[in-house]
């Protein structure tokens, strides 16, 4: 598999190197914003959707109480705006009186309620459903220790009305209603069509596109939703699933694509074209300790691991744009701050090893790294284990896991070290710092921390953002700097090229694809594409002047 | 000779029951399930989903609300394509893969059988060198050197045909030949050994020596009967090719049921694994059947119940 790809690879380099560029052609589909989902979406149905690429289509389709700007604030969408009562353990939504169905029904509190709670429902089976589990009853109700879901403290008050009452405060509730799987839903659709309900024909949404095709496996096609409040000025979107990059690069030169996301080993070759983007994600790649094998119990001997790497490499080794992290709150993020955690500094790290009893790594057994087999994290592996080899004189081996086999493997006996990388839900320092409390299914590392717990939590309901982020430095400097359980590496970019007859783009941190100011037009006139980063509301809700369309390539 | 036909019926539902329990105990011995994510669950959640899909009960339990299912018809629920059926996965990709298989079929068939013809019949000449350097590539190349070679050279240099995707027509063209070349070469070659072994016999030198025309010779006399072997192996190609193929289909971004192959078991999605399994043994079981049964047509020294063995 890994030969036949870097053939393809090796093969299209070539060719693609040798001929010119050509933009343009394609006139089939002008007007029509065409890219690449690469994989066909796994549900529509947002209660269960759990992937960038079901999102990806989801986001166009639909939208929730609220939405991000371009620092991913939230800011209203769905809603218009909401109060938080009782220090915080209620949360009133007032809906926009406009939101209307593409079946021209008006969305009403009472759509939002019906999805909550069959999000819940467990008989849903989503898994998603634990982003609602701070509200009263949910965790219960889904459990199945609850059986009136009149109980979960969702409810809506009128049509225009939506109450949340939560079992603790959390401040940042709003803005996980940001995520699709909290998007309103019609249950007379779902009650009339069944798991069904999201075919072309059916699917009822109040987003600015409708679902026009979906011929599985191939393509999934959106027109205008012209019942939205400001329906899209292009005719349309089309997203293919071709799973070949190269192939994808190749429909993309040819003008049959306008957009396409790069994969790493892609970047050089495209770094100096004209049509080039990159922009950071709210997505960090780490590699984790098992705090209950020896000798990684010693937080000397984690540290001195994590003190071993210059992350300065990883953007030199994989070239998508990386941006090391010593810490984990990422860039982008409330709370972020690169000065905490372990830096580069060989000869400490030799220190903290001998101090653990293993001066220049003499006695040190020889321990497994794994990670989920893959071209980027094979080479960040090897690069991991020649710094540690050079620094700390210690023996690394390798050995790399297909995906499912992997994921068993770190939730049930990880080895000593082992990789895995976090993409944020919702654009809010909680759902990073949350993975490694005590009580946290994605917390393979095997250790945990009573403070540091505390202090995650006391941070989840502090409202004031400069004691908010003094409470996750706290944390911050136990999980990367004393306790050290796991070594950040790096936060993601995302690269792509968008053609220059593509105006009013939007992609945000969060690997969002916002196509409802999407407009595709003939070549000429301004070759640069206009790329924003901004959210949509940035122009709906416009009391403040509209931003300057900012460049999305840093 | 019904009887035959029913007994190899019963045959193949006997064949296919061991097919299916030997997938479905395999599935569950490979490591990883169909919803572990980079996100683990919480358990209460994990069983949610786990009673959704049954995954709670035993697995003599599931085995058996399995093939009750299959016997009615039902491949049950996609766990990765939720809310989709197997049956509605396979009933929107079987048709392209077919589709795009039969072309691939025609025209490897047809490739081939002429240019094993042309290098029996002229044999140790250019045609015969030429034919089989061009089987021995055919053969050797993968499917994804092929692919990629064509979109470079057709689609990419020369602009003749789409490089990929599936729209019309002129979207068949490369994924077709692509997939009927490896037929093609193993086709030619068997042709080929079947004419050479034809045009030795007695009755080609008779036809010879009453004056018979090459064309009509070729064509009525040494084909006829060095088509055997070929048609032994159109049973497997059949099923093969009419499954579709993960490379060709993966290249071309065709949307059939041979990705699957590779990505459902990738996704641990056993319904779906188990669904393409279904129908690809069943093509082959029935595939087989239909050669054999064409043996009697092409060639009625051959009886099919194994009372008279063919010389």
């Amino acid at each position: 598999m890994i030969h036949r790809r870097e053939f393809l690879k090796l093969v299209a380099a070539g060719a693609l190197g040798t001929s010119a560029l050509r933009c343009g052609g394609g006139a089939a589909g002008a007007g029509v914003f065409r890219t690449n989902l690469a994989a066909e979406p796994p549900t529509l149905d947002p209660n269960l959707c759990t992937d960038n690429v079901s999102l990806r289509v989801l986001t166009n389709l639909m939208e929730g109480l609220t939405a991000y700007d371009a620092d991913l604030r939230t800011i209203p969408a769905g809603a218009t705006r909401w109060e938080t009562l009782d220090g915080g353990r209620r949360v009133r939504f007032h809906l926009r009186p406009d939101g209307r169905w593409s079946d021209g029904r008006p969305v009403t509190a009472r759509d939002f309620e019906f999805s909550w709670k069959r999000l819940l429902d467990p008989k849903t089976a989503a898994e998603y459903a634990y982003f609602l589990f701070d509200v009263e009853g949910a965790e219960d109700y889904n459990a199945g220790k609850l059986d009136d879901p009149g109980k979960v403290g969702v409810s809506a008050l009128d049509d225009g009305t939506l109450e949340v009452r939560l079992r603790r405060p959390v401040v940042f509730f709003p803005t996980i209603t940001t995520f699709a799987v909290l998007f309103p839903l019609r249950e007379d659709v779902i009650a009339r069509h069944g798991e069904g309900w999201t075919e072309p024909g059916r699917f009822v949404g109040n987003g600015p596109y409708t679902l026009e095709g979906w011929r599985h496996e191939y393509k999934v096609t959106l027109a205008p939703n012209a019942r939205f409040r400001r329906p899209p000025p292009g005719r349309g979107v089309s997203f293919f699933m071709v799973n070949e990059r190269t192939v994808e690069l190749a429909l993309y030169e040819r003008g049959d694509l306008d957009f396409a996301f790069l994969a790493p080993l892609d970047i050089p070759r495209y770094e100096r074209h004209p049509d080039f983007h990159r922009k950071p994600m709210l997505r960090a790649d780490y590699y984790g300790f098992n705090c209950r094998k020896k000798p990684f119990g010693d937080p000397r001997v984690r540290r001195a691991f994590s003190r071993a790497i210059d992350r300065g490499v990883f953007p030199r080794v994989l070239h998508g744009g990386e941006i090391p992290m010593t810490s984990w709150i990422p860039p982008g993020m409330l709370a972020h701050e690169p000065s905490i955690g372990l830096a580069h500094e060989v000869e400490r790290a030799r220190g903290d090893l001998a101090a653990a009893g293993f001066p220049g790594g003499r006695g040190f057994p020889e321990i497994e790294v794994a990670y989920n087999a893959a071209e980027e994290t094979k080479l960040a592996a090897e690069s991991l284990q020649a710094q540690w080899r050079e620094a700390l004189g210690v023996r690394v081996r390798l050995r790399q896991v297909e995906w499912k086999a992997y994921l068993k493997e770190i939730s049930t006996d990880p080895p000593g070290i082992w990789r895995l990388g976090w993409g944020a839900d919702y654009p809010d320092p909680d759902n990073f710092m949350n993975l490694f409390t005590a009580t946290s299914g994605q917390n393979h590392t095997g250790w945990s921390s009573a403070r540091f717990d505390a202090l995650v939590a006391a941070a989840a309901e502090e409202t004031d953002r400069a004691r908010r982020k003094t409470l996750y430095d706290q944390a911050q400097r136990i999980l990367c700097e004393t306790d050290a359980p796991i070594m950040p590496l790096y936060c993601r970019a995302q690269n792509y090229l968008v053609s220059p007859r593509v105006r009013g783009l939007t992609i945000n941190a969060m690997d969002y694809l916002y196509l409802g100011h999407v407009r595709v037009g003939p070549l000429g006139g301004a070759a640069r594409p206009e790329v924003s980063s901004e959210a949509r509301a940035d122009y709906e809700n416009a009391p403040r002047p509209p931003r300057r369309p900012r460049r999305g390539a840093a | 000779m019904t009887r035959t036909v029913l007994g190899r019926l019963a045959l193949g539902a006997v064949t296919l029951w061991v097919v299916i329990t030997l997938t479905f105990l395999f599935l569950r011995v490979v490591p990883g399930g169909p919803f572990d994510r980079e996100r683990r669950l919480p358990p209460e959640i994990e069983a949610n989903v786990n009673a959704k899909f049954h995954l709670d009960e035993p697995l003599a339990a599931q085995y058996a609300r399995y093939l009750s299912a299959v016997a009615r018809g039902d491949l049950g629920p996609s766990f990765k394509y939720l809310g989709r059926s197997v049956n509605d996965v396979l009933r929107d990709t079987f048709p392209v893969s077919a589709h795009l298989g039969l072309l691939a079929l025609a025209y490897g068939t047809m490739l081939g059988v002429a240019a094993g013809l042309a290098a029996g019949m002229l044999r140790g000449r250019l045609p015969d060198r030429l034919a089989m350097l061009g089987a021995t590539v055919g053969i050797s190349l993968p499917a994804f050197v092929v692919g990629i070679l064509l979109i470079l050279l057709f689609a990419h240099t020369l602009g003749l045909v789409p490089p990929a995707l599936w729209e019309g027509p002129a979207h068949t063209v490369l994924p077709a030949f692509t997939l009927g070349l490896a037929p093609a070469a193993y086709i030619a070659r068997l042709t080929r050994s079947g004419v050479l072994d034809v045009m030795s016999r007695p009755y080609i030198i008779a036809a010879r020596a009453k004056g018979v025309g090459d064309a009509r010779l070729a064509l009525r006399h040494v084909l006829r009967n060095a088509i055997l072997p070929v048609v032994t192996l159109f049973g497997p190609l059949f099923a093969d090719l009419l499954t579709g193929s993960f490379v060709v289909e993966y290249i071309y971004s065709i949307p059939g049921m041979g990705r699957f192959y590779i990505t459902a078991v990738q996704n641990r999605d056993y319904p779906l694994i188990m669904g393409v399994t279904i129908v690809y043994a069943a093509l082959v079981i029935l595939a087989n059947l239909a050669v054999d049964l064409s043996y009697r047509w092409l060639d009625p020294r051959v009886k099919i119940d194994g009372k008279e063995v063919a010389p």
